[in-house]
């Protein structure tokens, strides 16, 4: 038997065949403009995993069946209305003409919204009971409405048809409508619609009648479902069994998705997108004891992002589709390149989440590593083709994302690629950051650089610290300057940096300086780096305060990962405090005091620590970039308006002796990984 | 004194001669029977030998030219030296004849005893080195002979000493050249090779025809061997067509086992069959032997078993098991044997003994024999998922069409994740060329290829009788299919059975779509391409042009390796070589890519699942290997700016 043939078993869901077992399940892409239309950007992101081979995608996490139900926030999809059918029918041509198969998610969320935009909707629910997560006030339901919005979704279904979608896959988890009328929790009717089992029921299973009536049985309906909320009064496993049963035995269910844990808690949201911090398919369990109770397909998505780990899953038996879903975002050719025999090309997603955590805030969906996803409409290639033009000599200073990036994209492009990197190894801030607790999956995306730039015979320089004369010595045509960023220690000299009273969370995370006994942590930034080094500290066995003068320390961290930071620095009695601003720093004998103030009363507080670590973020490194600019044929500027609309950089195609410069990433100035990336690739794709 | 000595001479030899002929073809009878028409053969025979033995002599033109002056000069002056000599007719002009004859003979035993000066590996030595002095001191002594009886010298020239000197020198020749026929010796492969010429087993490849299809085993005769056991199990064409072998070694040189050195050389074991029929070891023969065995432990006779049962473990007998189990069946030996000898005929026939008497199929041999018994292809895979590589391709299916144009026979391959980017790139190309096609889906079985070249004709036959019963419930102009080996089966060995298809390979199909005009191509763009001809393409069935007109359609000039075409050498996948895997010194696939890697080819085209598995097993740096199908499947106008696609992409798209 072939490695993976557990993968390309086709498999019948309802009348439709699915070529292979892998599917991209619903998220939220944040990309349905223009009223929550399925316009040019999101159907080219499908569309690439169609080209790349996947078997399934269900698409539009969340998309809403009525008006009263906002898309707006998360430019979800809307099918409340028949202007969707025909951005369907190029959804639903852009991926048959590649042998994939597309469903859509439809939803009422009911109180799981914002009410305060939009068309400022009551939102609704069966008993009117606020949501912590989106701090949504909602009303109680009445028979009426529930009567129409059952009829929504039978039209919302039609238009999914209508528009030559495969199928629609009815959300009845993360605590929309239905499941809000599933669980007692948050149902406390007393009439038809709540109560017993039955009447819990009664409104999925209205739901799902009408979808079936509208749509006939040549389409496919499923159902999405989660295996266990983890609340202490919420449905449990074998309550979701018998729920899963009792709608699978109707048979007007084609398959039903799992996923672990509800998620109207910011803890068990965590939980439904599992970060890094997770193991493997930590909710596998949960899909195979429904998948024992019904009679259709099961898929089950939640950290599956290896193909052995897919094929594993499969031939286990456990479920009968994988979801692979961010999978895909970091690499839609995962398919092919199994095909093709080159898993180890494939860019694996490491669970850094800055995905989803953009989706919870509203943002368009994008990939920590993977800067071409979803922007395939503005021509960002996910295979680099080889340039015509002349081959060149490139140089990258510099081995962080945004070196390793521009090294690869610029080798793919075939010219004779360069890289000075003056540590030994590969990675840059991603290195610092995959040394703390939980976060070492970050170092999956240095791992994946490296394989590729060996692959493409990049030459790497490692332990150079590359200089001027270093670098004009090769002769290059190009240089990109990714050298990175320093701590930016000096910005208050009352801190005492100068003088060794404070330290960076790299010094510590690099084990340049020895964890202390007892130290403050002072944290302006409030994302993952300051979180990542009181946890690194209090795992050492640090007692820990980490301050902030921003709101709460880890604020800016996304939804789904400031929960994990939470749940280990919380056991680990990591103090956290917010709205102190860190005024200076003195030595007092051997102990270290910190004088903070507080932002809004001014008060003054001290601390008497042995280690006090600042958090402030970096401040680019321009020296190379100012020796090597006067001697470049651009002055090392790059032309925005070419970059920004993806456009070659016209100096490229201009003849001429020496060398253009560009400068990309934190050495410009700080910003993240995805930034970094996305600079290295819409620049260099065009070498 | 000499017109006294010769007739007794030159006729006793003749008598001698006849007797040892005698013993010859009673060897040869040993063998079972094969109607032949006698009168036929021997009429076809001097055809036969001056046009198409001549055409494969003639591959190395310097030695053809010398067999044509050492064998013509020959056979002109012994004729004329039985009728001059022998029956002492007087006339100067036969006698000129006869000197004229003994000078060309000369000339040609000239350049025979330069060759032997320093022979190539490939030559047998022993009683072949002495043959050119043997030539001389027949032509040299029948020239002097000779010179009295045209009267260039006197009848008493040179005396009784003379006389008597030049006898001994005419005896040697005469014993030589007439009893060595015969007899045995050097000289033998004329007379066997005559006869063997005659009387050939597969007459269809005389006169430019081509005979490559497996002969069936009579199943249904419960007295007919199943297969050959011991030597007189072959037929008795067989065993004269082993006595032809002149030890030239051209089937070594092309032998790709033997290069690998794996324990086979056609040469020797030709040899080996030869002494089985006789009696006696192998401990005269003077060839290269198989790699790693040395001459002198092997031996046997007409009716003991060729191999022994267990022998790799201690006795042996005429032939080791694996010597027979390296063959990958590639006809590179047949193809270049001049004498036209059946070496894959009989390494078949002697592993269908093996097989279906004692089930000693070796290594993975057994397995893929069960796993055909059970799922109707080789590598056991669920019979019901065949069609798993096309789920997403709404194929038309015969059952569900009963006609169609063209008939895509899948192969195996499509259980094999690589050979489906194939398959699908071929699907690509009949849809833009909008061919009406169907497939069999999962009524498609193994074609039964690898089961025959294993020896199981049981399960070839009960697959080639299942397939065609299916193929006969439609109706179809022609079958195509990317697979050289079910081609083959298909085109070629299934007639024996009342089954008759046109088959195609898909680079002839591809490459007459290109010609009706009805793809519309780009142009490669890549690097360098050099072609791998499939044996089951190319020998077998002769295709060499077809596949190279298919990439010249897309541009692509092929820059042909050194063995290519008809020399080809074998990617080591035929045959159920990769399946029961005898070892040798080095694998086939990578002598080949090394061979590949010479052209300095950025891209190596093929048309055989078997050929792309074998050289995509190969480490790198090697480049990179792709079907036709593939090549012409990316440059499809269709797909746009196809003819900028880098060559990586190639692999995408299909892939998709």
């Amino acid at each position: 038997m072939a490695q993976f043939d557990a993968l390309f078993q086709p498999i019948q869901i309802g009348k439709l065949t699915i070529r292979n077992r892998i599917v991209s399940t619903a998220h939220a892409e944040v990309y349905a403009t223009d009223g929550g239309m399925t316009t040019e950007r999101y159907v080219k992101y499908y569309e690439e995993k169609a080209k790349g081979g996947i078997g399934l995608c269900i698409c539009g996490g969340s998309s809403v069946v009525a008006i009263d139900s906002p898309q707006g926030w998360w430019k979800s999809v809307n099918l409340a209305t028949d202007k969707i059918i025909p951005h369907f029918q190029n959804l639903a041509d852009a991926m048959h003409k590649h042998g994939a198969k597309i469903m859509i998610q439809i939803t009422h969320m009911g109180r799981r919204s914002r009410w305060d935009g939009e068309n400022w909707p009551h939102l609704v629910s069966p008993s009117g009971i606020r949501e912590p997560v989106h701090r949504a006030t909602c009303k109680t339901i009445e028979p009426e409405e529930i009567q129409r919005i059952i009829g929504n979704y039978a039209q919302a279904a039609r238009r999914a048809k209508e528009g030559g979608l495969d199928g629609v896959e009815l959300s009845a988890v993360h605590q929309h409508l239905i499941d809000q009328f599933w669980s007692p929790r948050v149902n406390q009717r007393t009439d038809e619609w709540g109560g017993s089992f039955e009447n819990r029921m009664r409104f999925g299973m209205e739901v799902l009648k009408a979808v079936r009536a509208e749509v006939g049985r040549d389409f496919v309906v499923g159902m999405r479902i989660c295996g266990d909320e983890f609340h202490p009064d919420g449905l449990t496993h074998e309550d979701m069994k018998q729920i899963a049963k009792y709608y699978s035995d109707t048979g007007l269910l084609d398959f039903i998705g799992v996923v672990g844990s509800g998620c109207d808690t910011h803890n068990t949201l965590a939980n439904v997108i599992p970060n890094m911090s997770y193991p493997p398919e930590p909710f596998l369990h949960l899909a195979a004891g429904i998948k024992e109770v019904v009679s259709v397909p099961v898929i089950h998505a939640q950290n599956i992002k290896d193909p052995n780990q897919a094929q594993r899953i499969l031939e286990g038996g456990y479920v009968d589709l994988v979801g692979m879903t961010r999978a895909h975002i970091a690499d839609p050719h995962f398919v092919n390149k199994i095909k093709l025999g080159q898993v180890d090309q494939i860019r694996q997603c490491v669970g850094a989440n800055y995905c989803i955590d953009r989706q919870y805030q509203g943002l368009d969906v994008l990939c920590i590593q993977n800067a071409a996803t979803s922007r395939e409409h503005q021509g960002l290639p996910h295979i680099i083709e080889k340039s015509s033009g002349p081959k060149r000599k490139v140089v990258v200073v510099g081995g962080g994302p945004a070196g390793m990036e521009a090294a690869r994209v610029a080798a793919e492009r075939g010219h004779d690629v360069t890289l000075f990197e003056k540590k030994d190894a590969l990675g840059g801030q991603i290195s610092i950051a995959a040394r703390a607790p939980q976060r070492d999956q970050m170092a999956g995306i240095t791992r994946w650089y490296q394989l590729e730039l060996a692959r493409l015979k990049v030459d790497l320089r490692l332990g150079v610290g590359a200089d001027a004369a270093t670098i004009l010595d090769v002769k290059p045509d190009v240089v990109v300057l990714a050298v990175g960023a320093n701590p930016f220690l000096e910005q208050n000299p009352h801190w005492g940096a100068a003088e060794g009273l404070v330290v960076s969370s790299w010094d510590i995370l690099e084990g340049k300086v020895a964890p202390g006994k007892n130290v403050l942590v002072y944290d302006t930034i409030c994302e993952f780096s300051g979180m990542s080094v009181a946890d690194y500290l209090a795992d050492k066995g640090a007692k820990v305060e980490i301050v902030t003068d921003d709101i709460k320390p880890g604020v800016a961290i996304g939804g789904t990962t400031f929960p994990t930071y939470y749940r280990s620095l919380y056991p680990k009695e990591v103090i956290m405090t917010g709205d102190l601003m860190l005024e200076k720093v003195y030595r007092e004998g051997d102990k270290l005091v910190a004088v903070l103030e507080n932002e809004y009363t001014g008060a003054k507080e001290e601390r008497v620590v042995d280690q006090i670590v600042v958090e402030n973020g970096v401040r680019p490194d321009e020296a190379l970039y100012y020796e090597l600019k006067p001697g470049s044929r651009n002055k090392g500027q790059v032309n925005i308006e070419e970059l920004f609309a993806m456009q070659p950089q016209t100096c490229l195609a201009e003849k001429g002796d020496g060398y253009l410069l560009f400068r990309i990433g934190d050495c410009v100035s700080q910003r993240n990984t995805h930034a970094a990336i996305l600079d290295a690739l819409r620049l260099c794709k065009d070498f | 004194m000499l017109d006294v000595v010769l007739p007794v001479l030159v006729l006793g030899a003749l008598a001698l001669a006849l007797l040892g002929a005698l013993r010859r073809i009673g060897l040869w009878r040993q063998g079972r029977p094969s109607p032949v028409s006698v009168l036929g053969g021997l009429a076809a025979m001097p055809r036969r030998y001056l046009v198409d033995l001549h055409d494969v002599v003639a591959r190395d033109k310097v030695f053809a030219n010398t067999h044509v002056a050492t064998g013509g000069g020959f056979v002109a002056a012994a004729v004329l030296l039985i009728l001059v000599h022998g029956f002492q007719l007087e006339s100067r002009v036969l006698s000129w004849a006869l000197i004229a004859a003994s000078v060309v003979m000369f000339a040609g035993a000239l350049r025979v005893a330069a060759r032997r000066r320093n022979p190539p590996v490939r030559l047998s030595r022993g009683p072949w080195m002495r043959l050119p002095k043997s030539l001389f001191a027949f032509a040299s002594g029948v020239f002097l002979v000779t010179l009295p009886t045209a009267g260039v010298v006197p009848a008493s020239f040179g005396g009784w000493a003379l006389a008597g000197v030049l006898t001994l020198v005419v005896a040697w020749g005469i014993a030589e050249m007439f009893l060595g026929m015969t007899w045995g010796g050097p000289m033998k492969h004329a007379f066997a090779g005559a006869l063997h010429l005659a009387f050939h087993r597969r007459p269809e490849r005389f006169g430019g025809g081509r005979s490559t299809g497996l002969k069936p085993l009579d199943l249904g005769n419960p007295e007919a061997p199943l297969g050959v056991g011991k030597p007189a199990d072959f037929t008795w064409n067989q065993l004269l067509g082993f006595d032809a072998c002149v030890q030239c070694g051209r089937c070594e040189a092309m032998c790709p086992a033997f290069a690998a050195g794996q324990p086979l050389n056609p040469k020797k074991l030709i040899q080996d069959m030869v002494v089985g029929m006789a009696g006696g070891t192998d401990a005269a023969y003077a060839g290269s032997p198989y790699p790693g065995k040395p001459v002198g432990e092997h031996g046997g006779d007409a009716h003991s078993a060729i191999v022994l049962r267990g022998g790799h473990e201690g006795g042996r007998a005429l032939v080791d098991a694996e010597t027979l189990w390296s063959c990958t069946t590639c006809r590179a030996c047949v193809e270049e044997c001049p004498m036209m000898i059946e070496h894959v005929d009989a390494i078949v026939d002697m592993r269908r003994h093996l097989t279906m008497e004692h089930g000693n199929t070796p290594n993975k041999g057994r397995e893929v024999l069960e796993n055909l018994a059970t799922t109707d292809n080789p590598g056991g895979f669920d019979p019901a998922s065949r069609m798993n590589w096309a789920a997403d391709l709404d194929l038309p299916l015969m059952s569900a069409r009963g006609s169609a144009d063209v008939l895509l026979w899948m192969g195996d391959g499509a259980f094999d994740m690589r050979n489906q980017r194939t398959l699908r790139a071929l699907v690509k190309i009949l849809r833009a060329a909008k061919v009406d096609f169907a497939v069999l889906g999962n009524e498609e079985l193994d074609s039964g290829d690898v089961a025959r070249r294993l020896g199981d004709e049981a399960t070839f036959q009960a697959l080639a009788a299942r397939n065609a019963a299916t193929l006969a419930k439609y109706r179809f102009r022609e079958i195509v299919t990317c697979d050289p080996h079910s081609f083959h089966v298909l085109k070629n060995e299934y007639g024996a059975f009342g089954a008759s298809y046109t088959v195609s390979h898909h680079s002839t199909f591809i490459s007459s779509l290109m010609e009706k005009g009805r793809l519309a191509l780009g142009e490669w763009t890549g690097g360098r391409v050099t072609y791998h001809d499939p044996c089951y393409l190319g020998r077998y069935n002769g295709e060499y042009e077809a596949p190279r007109k298919a990439l010249k359609g897309i541009g692509i000039k092929v820059v042909d390796m050194e063995r290519s075409g008809f020399r080809s050498r074998c990617c080591g996948g035929g045959g159920g070589a990769p399946i029961t895997d005898i070892p040798g010194k080095r694998r086939i696939p990578d002598m080949r890519m090394e061979e590949i890697n010479a052209t300095k080819a950025d891209v190596v085209a093929v048309g055989c699942p078997q050929c792309t598995a074998m050289l995509e097993g190969v480490v790198g740096p090697r480049p990179e290997v792709l079907d036709i199908a593939e090549l012409v499947a990316a440059q499809l106008v269709a797909a746009p700016a196809a003819a900028q696609r880098a060559k990586k992409d190639v692999a995408e798209e299909v892939a998709a």
